[in-house]
């Protein structure tokens, strides 16, 4: 019987969930504080998302939870470019405690989802993008865009492709060895050759030391949607990709 | 030629045979370039050239390298090791803070020692270890919770083990000690927690130490007037890169680390000695002989902590004792090793923080290159234009090789304030630029002009060391996991080997039964070449 019940205490302390301990005023201030020099140049003075993911959103890639977030800064992630940020455990809590001030004050996108979900559609987005399996691989899948980009970013990314583009859209053009153009995005690259995939979404590899007039451009392939949409139609594409966040 | 080659391959084949099981002696240590069969000191020699008299491998026979024998290694983490071998034995790290010994032939396993490590580690940059330290029948290693340990050589049995620090406050030890007569060397890391930063001699028989050289004075000593208030407890200029030994003068000359917190100076105004600086210790008692600093009050976290690599040459036609020293910073250095007096230097990748250096080798800095809150651009970035991965003098050659990497990084600067085991950096500058990632080299400089002679590019920037040798060969390596041996007059590529793994560690040689081997470290795997027999 004493072994039961120190069994069923056992399972529902394992059972609740990590609180943060540092969560007042003072601990948000200084955790904006830590954040400011330690998180922004990756994910925005405000959490809005840059070279890392927006974290104003409040869902997280890797765990939404605050025992999630505690590993995930304390220890880092690996495969990312998420470093370990080496804090004692109440520091760490306090960057928490202002992410979630922002989680709080996130921004709401004003268009409507529906008709900006018509719109990806009629709008020829499928043809390069893919969310939830479905569409071209050309671009990058947006399935969790909605997780990664602030608003005012994908606003940016729809009128102004060229304005951030990963490394992996950079398109590579030179003449192969028989003197043919080839133009693809860069999968990835070393001193000796480069790998790519072709506007037809095929895979090719090179030797670099036989291709003619190699170069790399970083501006994007996507078409500036600037004249395109605007106003309402614009604003409903963006809250329908802000939407893109799957649990 | 050949037949000569012949008779020294059979004579040093002969040597290694008899000393198959004798000890590891000072004398040994100090005549390492005479005993090409065995890399006995992290960089081969004290004079530290990482230079070998093995010429088996050469330009010609290179393209048969095939590999011999590869050792994985079951760890995630980064691998920095630079291995010793010492009459048919390696002796090499795993990290965190492991050491195993192999049959350098065949890289089949003797002995593993394997450190128990408490949950939390304070390191900056990863749980890495770059090497051993052997004397007599004992093997050296520091640990990341800041321990030092002497090995039985034969056993890996556990002889004695001292702290050297207190790990929960960013004490760690990643640096190869370096057996100097009786004691062992060896530095501490933790310039990004504000330690206290220091030099540590140990007596190898009982661990016991002899002495200790802070590398931040106390206030009253000389240089204590450069920190202001208390700001010297927390200082850093930790000696975590294996450093060089001048018997002659016996003077071991080691570079010291950034001054901590890294990228905000508010808190130290002034020049804070000795952060950034080459060392000289009289070998000893520890007491500081010379020193040059060469970023006085640095924001920018570029350690001093390359190899220092010692030179007897010439120096406007005068027979001096030399050192050349190619720093993160991006300038190349040639420093008088008697006074530490400055002597010459260029720029040896670009920068875009100094006009130049003045007659006494102090920068003369360019306006608005500090660190910022909304970011300032700045040639070299943060991991500098070299760090510690090591360079190699030749002296057929007689030119200075490095990887050099060509970047820059955006300086943020924030708020900071010490609290102890926690990170004490003010700020988290963007090290690589995603959309400006920079490149790599391999570079031949004359050391006396410091002018480039040649130049082998690499796509990306390169972690590993360079070796060179008698058969006219520079090996290196890149991120992108290729091995390569280059021309040592040239720089033309003459054999290389994708290893599928990034390369973060030094070459070496060495010779077992008349075969001469080369031995690199790659993704989490020891790989070892020798010529297709």
């Amino acid at each position: 019987m004493r072994t039961l019940v120190t069994l069923i205490w056992t399972v529902s302390l394992a059972a609740q969930p990590v609180r943060n301990p540092r969560t007042s005023p003072d601990d948000i201030a200084l955790g904006a504080k830590t954040f400011r020099s330690h998180c922004a140049p990756c994910h925005g003075m405000h959490a809005e998302g840059g070279r890392g993911p927006n974290l104003a959103s409040g869902r997280f890639y890797h765990g939404s939870s605050d025992a999630n977030l505690l590993t995930n800064i304390t220890e880092g992630i690996p495969g990312t470019e998420m470093p370990a940020l080496f804090y004692m455990e109440d520091r760490v809590w306090q960057i928490i405690a202002y992410i979630r001030s922002r989680n709080a004050a996130a921004e709401r996108p004003a268009g409507d989802v529906a008709r900006g979900a018509a719109l990806f559609r009629s709008k020829g987005c499928t043809g390069c993008h893919r969310v939830g399996g479905v569409g071209g691989s050309l671009g990058p899948d947006l399935t969790q865009v909605g997780t990664m980009r602030s608003v005012e970013h994908l606003r940016q990314s729809i009128v102004d492709p060229s304005a951030d583009v990963q490394p992996r859209y950079w398109v590579a053009r030179f003449k192969d060895d028989s003197g043919k153009p080839v133009e693809g995005f860069v999968m990835n690259e070393d001193t000796y050759s480069v790998q790519l995939m072709d506007m037809n979404q095929q895979l090719h590899s090179y030797e670099k030391a036989a291709l003619q007039d190699y170069k790399v451009e970083k501006v994007s392939k996507m078409p500036s949607y600037k004249d395109l949409l605007t106003g309402e139609p614009l604003n409903d594409l963006v809250a329908y990709l802000a939407s893109l966040r799957p649990e | 030629m050949r037949i000569q080659r012949f008779a020294f391959t059979c004579l040093a084949a002969i040597c290694s045979a008899v000393l198959v099981y004798g000890q590891v002696t000072y004398e040994r240590l100090l005549n390492a370039g005479k005993e090409p069969g065995n890399w006995m000191t992290y960089s081969g020699s004290y004079p530290s050239w990482r230079y070998s008299i093995l010429d088996q491998i050469t330009r010609q026979t290179a393209s048969r390298l095939k590999v011999e024998w590869v050792y994985q290694m079951p760890t995630p983490l980064m691998v920095e090791t630079t291995p010793l071998v010492v009459d048919g034995i390696m002796y090499l790290t795993e990290p965190p803070s492991n050491v195993v010994a192999l049959d350098a032939a065949t890289g089949r396993q003797y002995w593993r020692y394997r450190r128990e490590l408490p949950n939390r580690i304070n390191v900056c940059c990863g749980q890495v270890n770059r090497g051993v330290a052997i004397l007599g029948n004992r093997i050296f290693v520091g640990t990341v919770d800041a321990h030092l340990v002497a090995l039985d050589a034969k056993t890996g049995a556990v002889l004695w083990d001292v702290r050297v620090a207190d790990h929960t406050t960013g004490h760690s030890i990643t640096v190869a000690p370096l057996v100097v007569k009786d004691m062992v060397i060896c530095g501490i890391s933790g310039g990004e927690y504000g330690v206290r930063g220091f030099l540590d001699a140990y007596d190898v028989a009982t661990g016991k130490r002899r002495w200790r050289f802070w590398t931040i004075p106390e206030p009253g000593q000389p240089g204590g007037e450069t920190w202001p208030g208390d700001a010297w407890k927390t200082g850093g200029a930790p000696t975590w890169t294996t450093g060089s030994f001048d018997a002659e003068q016996n003077l071991i000359i080691w570079g010291t680390g950034n001054p901590s917190p890294d990228w905000n100076g508010d808190s130290r105004h002034g020049d804070n000695l000795y952060s950034d600086s080459a060392i000289a210790l009289d070998a000893d008692t520890g007491k500081l002989k010379w020193y040059f600093q060469f970023v006085p009050h640095d924001v920018h976290d570029w350690d001093a902590t390359q190899v220092p690599v010692l030179v007897d040459g010439e120096w406007r036609g005068q027979p001096r004792k030399l050192i050349y020293w190619a720093h993160r910073n991006g300038f190349y250095y040639v420093l008088d090793r008697e006074k530490g007096t400055f002597l010459f230097g260029t720029p040896f990748a670009k920068q875009t923080w100094a006009k130049g250096l003045d007659s006494a080798g102090h920068p003369i800095r360019l306006p608005n290159i500090d660190p910022s809150p909304e970011g300032t651009y700045i040639w070299p970035g943060v991991q500098g234009a070299t760090n510690w991965y090591s360079p190699s003098y030749n002296p057929l050659t007689k030119l200075f090789y490095l990887s050099v990497w060509e970047n820059r990084s955006v300086y943020h600067k924030g708020e900071q304030a010490y609290s102890p085991g926690n990170r004490y950096i003010g700020s988290v500058p963007l090290i690589d630029l995603p959309e400006d990632p920079g490149h790599g080299a391999v570079r031949a400089l004359n050391p006396q002009t410091g002018e480039r002679v040649w130049n082998y590019d690499l796509h990306t920037k390169p972690w590993a060391g360079v070796l060179s040798t008698a058969g006219q060969l520079v090996f290196g390596g890149s991120d992108e996991g290729h091995f390569f041996a280059l021309d040592a007059e040239t720089g033309r590529e003459v054999w290389r080997q994708n290893l599928g793994g990034i390369i973060r560690a030094n070459p070496v040689t060495y010779l077992v039964n008349g075969r001469q081997f080369v031995s690199i470290a790659a993704g989490s795997a020891l790989f070892t070449f020798a010529l297709a027999r």
